[in-house]
């Protein structure tokens, strides 16, 4: 058993330790926001908070998290209302919007470290991820008016 | 996401066809049957394209998929125009099978979501089938008031009448349609543009609050009980199969439920997919080693076009011809020509393929979930893998995360794998491809060779243009049965070499249709995403041939297309053109089918690395009528970003039939840290719409390469220009 706590409640998987968090994540714990790219730590569309730091969740296994607190898009708020993703409304960043979760739990951890970023600190930290569909100028936009929020 | 209207867990179709209440169903031209009956809590169908219920709701159909570009909230948006809705009233309605009475104009009738159609095509009739409803609704409130139906005048949802009374539309439809004709969608009135209160405003998308709490559903994404998953180990080269199987040490992962031969790999079933996973890298699997896919390099293939593009003898058909472009070229003043290659390109969509299916016990019957751009090609892979009969396909098309073209087949491999694997194990099944899987058995943009040829006269004006383009088919690959009706025309392959927003005087483009080597198929802006590098390009050298300015030397060959002048002058004034001094500018115009776009491109070139750093990107763009201008922004963006990725860097390398890239790490598209300032222009014009989601790519590579130029003196001819090859052109 591994015992965490995923978006604010305590739980525990009987799936190996070694699972890959991600799977764990969206087809034990059934949160499907969370999105399976490239499983290659290249894309971010996987990206959760462990401990209030964005990570790939690709790149861990069930273990790792023991003991952690864990936050996905579902975590992020209940209803949208978290400053980023208000944001992202704001400035209609998805296309196809399936690197959006991942983007936006990794702006929402930047904000989290670094509340008030440059347009450089932005673009460093956001390229982490990958949208083919093309929406960085809009993230950057969506970004800086969340900080404004914050 | 996607709301099916649903009336007590009766489907709307099926609701309609008990007819219990007020129903009147329109046909394509008119109407089919008008029917009535004493319940009032039905929904009213005025067409087949909407339904509207006595509360208000207002049902619109979605006929094509979404991929991110937008048209599930644009296409109804039109309809709801017309109408003259509340667009808070409207709830969109996926079309979920292949009814070719939602067919897309443009394809015959087919189902399917691309070539930027969407608006284009259902423009029309999805405008009238609003102005018909609203029509009808007129009629019910004039015979429900006593007065002249030319007295009445709509605001969203409501009609109002001369003493100013006001009549829901959900009112008015529970008042029955006795009495009411139906007007023809040929004659019926449609608003003047200034009359517009959707269709040119900024509506917000539909879709973008899922998209961004996580809500969205995407095929990989659904869950059904009792569901297991299932990954497939492909045969490495394309046309071998398994011919020995050890699946000994894959049926011991626990989890495991069975392995499935398939024609062309093996799937491993399992109830998780990490036990899939762990069970795939089990198991060995000898395959036929005698496909011809063997002899598949792709330096041979391209050295073999480049060879066919430069032979005056090589068979080829005609793609665009005006005047007699070999003869005027031969009398010309002078001459030039020049040679471009480009590499194989992989969509690199963020959702790998996937698909699940649940075949019925009987095997006479299945449900799919998947994402596709198209209805039919779906629908008909399913009836041709399991050999039944239309009517027992269900269908869900699901949102995609990104296409690019990658959904587009004529067979589509992954629904045929969850279809095999739920029929082996009697359970609903989850095939999902890994990234790696959907690299190495991607379906790629072809390479191709192109060469150049144009006559100069004395004074330095075009005089002649010939434009050879040695490719395969991509039609005949990924979709047979169209290329047997459009032979030798291909589209996909050839899309941008007919230059026809210049008037050039004799002209003429071929297409050299070489061997195929690779799996081909659709990639965002089909052919002009090389065709339109070459041959803008190419405008470039025979500008500095000729000893003219790059924008005059265009502009001379669009006196005829003043919309076309317009966006390239704006584009000049917009990046500074006339006073560039000595900055690196470049600039192209190319576009996608009618839409057209002109581009400029500012960069930095490390002489070090060889890394070419785009910091600047100006665009002025014709589309025609735009529906939704905020989120043409972004496609546009979009689309110069795509443009940008591919040529600096994407290229996949086939090795005897395999390929050799695998992930994003080898394949690389363009990060947050290579997008360069976007400033978009989008021309006011009373036109059509002509679609906007292939609009910004064409133009981009050429861009680059002439504002390369521009700083090195020196020509990029070979697309991508990764780091390798710009130090070579360096150092030449
Ligand atoms: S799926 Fe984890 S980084 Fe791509
Ligand atoms: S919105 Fe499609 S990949 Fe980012």
């Amino acid at each position: 058993m591994t015992k965490f706590v995923l978006n604010g409640q305590p739980v525990e998987y009987a799936n190996s330790p070694d699972e890959m968090l991600l799977l764990v994540i969206r087809d034990t714990a059934d949160l499907k926001g969370t999105k399976y790219g490239c499983g290659a730590a290249m894309c971010g569309a996987c990206t959760v908070h462990v401990d209030g730091q964005a990570m790939f969740s690709c790149q861990m296994s069930l273990g790792d998290v023991e003991g952690a607190e864990v936050t996905t898009i579902e975590g992020l708020s209940d209803d949208g209302s978290h400053p980023v993703q208000k944001a992202w409304v704001a400035e209609q960043v998805p296309q196809c919007g399936y690197c959006q979760s991942g983007q936006i739990m990794r702006a929402a951890a930047l904000l989290s470290e670094n509340p008030d970023p440059s347009r450089e600190e932005i673009v460093d930290y956001m390229s982490a991820n990958l949208c083919r569909c093309g929406t960085y100028n809009r993230i950057f936009k969506a970004v800086e008016r969340a900080a404004k929020e914050v | 996401m996607t709301k099916a209207l649903d009336v007590h867990g009766i489907s709307r179709r099926g609701f309609v066809q008990m007819a219990s209440g007020l129903t009147f169903v329109l046909g394509v031209g008119g109407v089919t049957a008008v029917r009535a009956s004493a319940l009032n809590d039905a929904p009213l169908e005025v067409s087949h394209w909407l339904s509207i219920r006595p509360d208000g709701v207002i049902s619109i159909v979605f006929p094509a998929t979404e991929m991110g570009q937008g048209s599930y909230s644009t296409l109804p948006q039109i309809l709801a125009e017309e109408l003259d809705a509340n667009w808070d009233d409207v709830e969109i309605e996926q079309l979920n099978a292949d009814d070719r009475r939602f067919g897309n104009p443009l394809f015959g009738g087919v189902l399917y979501t691309a070539g930027s159609t969407a608006v284009q095509a259902f423009f029309e009739p999805m405008r009238r089938a609003g102005a018909q409803a609203r029509d009808v609704l007129l009629q019910v409130a004039a015979r429900e008031l006593g007065v002249a139906k030319e007295e009445l005048r709509t605001e969203p949802s409501v009609v109002i009448a001369p003493d100013g009374s006001r009549m829901s539309y959900g009112e008015l439809v529970a008042l029955g349609a006795d009495g009411v004709t139906v007007p023809d969608a040929e004659r019926v009135n449609l608003k003047d543009k200034s009359e517009f209160r959707i269709i040119g405003k900024d509506l917000p998308r539909r879709d973008v609050f899922a998209k961004s709490t996580g809500m969205a559903e995407y095929a990989i994404d659904v869950d059904l009980p009792n569901m297991a998953y299932a990954t497939v180990l492909r045969a490495p080269v394309e046309g071998e199969r398994p011919v020995s199987i050890n699946d000994a040490a894959a049926r011991a992962v626990p989890g495991v439920l069975d392995v499935v031969s398939l024609p062309d790999g093996v799937a491993i079933v399992a109830e998780s997919l990490w036990s899939a996973l762990g069970a795939r890298s089990e198991l060995e699997v000898e395959w036929s080693e005698d496909a011809p896919a063997r002899q598949f390099n792709s330096e041979d293939t391209l050295r073999q076009y480049a060879q066919a593009a430069d032979d005056p003898d090589a068979e080829h058909a005609v793609w665009a011809e005006k005047g007699d472009a070999r003869a005027a070229i031969a009398a010309a003043d002078r001459t030039y020509g020049q040679m471009y290659l480009s590499d194989y390109a992989y969509h690199a969509q963020i959702e790998p393929m996937a698909a699940v299916a649940s075949v019925d016990a009987d095997g006479q019957g299945a449900e799919v979930w998947a994402g596709t751009q198209t209805q039919s090609w779906t629908t008909r892979t399913v009836m041709d893998v399991l050999g039944i009969p239309e009517e027992n396909v269900r269908l869900n098309m699901m949102t995609m995360g990104g296409s690019f073209g990658r959904r587009t087949a004529f067979a589509q491999d992954y629904v045929r794998d969850a279809l095999l694997s739920s029929k082996a194990v009697g359970r609903p099944v989850k095939v999902i491809w890994t990234r790696e899987d959907d690299v190495k058995h991607g379906t790629f943009r072809p390479a191709a060779a192109q060469k150049l040829e144009a006559g100069l006269t004395a004074d330095g004006k075009l005089d002649g243009w010939h434009h050879k383009v040695a490719t395969p088919t991509v039609i005949g690959f990924f979709n047979p049965v169209r290329w047997a009706s459009v032979r030798p025309n291909d589209v996909i392959s050839m899309r941008g070499a007919e230059s026809k927003f210049y008037g050039i005087t004799d002209f003429r483009a071929d297409h050299i249709i070489t061997p195929r080597q690779a799996r081909l198929a659709p990639y965002r802006g089909i052919g002009a995403a090389y065709t339109s590098f070459a041959a803008e390009a190419f405008m470039d050298e025979l500008a500095e041939q000729a000893g003219r300015d790059p924008l005059d030397f265009r502009l001379d060959l669009v006196e005829d297309n003043p919309r076309g002048r317009h966006i390239l002058e704006k584009v000049a004034e917009m990046s500074g053109w006339r006073n560039r001094g000595d900055r690196a500018l470049g600039l192209s115009f190319a576009g996608y089918s009618s839409s057209m776009a002109a581009g400029v491109a500012e960069i930095e070139v490390d002489a070090d690395s060889g890394d070419i750093a785009v910091k600047h990107f100006w665009a002025a763009v014709d589309a025609g009528l735009i529906v939704s201008p905020d989120n043409t922004m972004n496609q546009i963006e979009g689309g110069i970003v795509f443009g940008i990725s591919m040529a600096l860097r994407e290229k996949i390398d086939i090795e005897n039939g395999e390929v050799l890239q695998n992930n994003y790490w080898d394949y690389e598209i363009a990060r947050a840290n290579q997008i360069p300032q976007i400033e978009i222009y989008v021309a006011d014009v009373d036109a059509p719409p002509v679609g906007i989601g292939e609009v910004g790519t064409p133009m981009v590579s050429a861009a680059i390469a002439n504002a390369f130029h521009a700083t090195t003196g020196r020509r990029l001819r070979h697309m991508p220009f990764t780091p390798d090859r710009v130090l070579g052109v360096m150092a030449s």
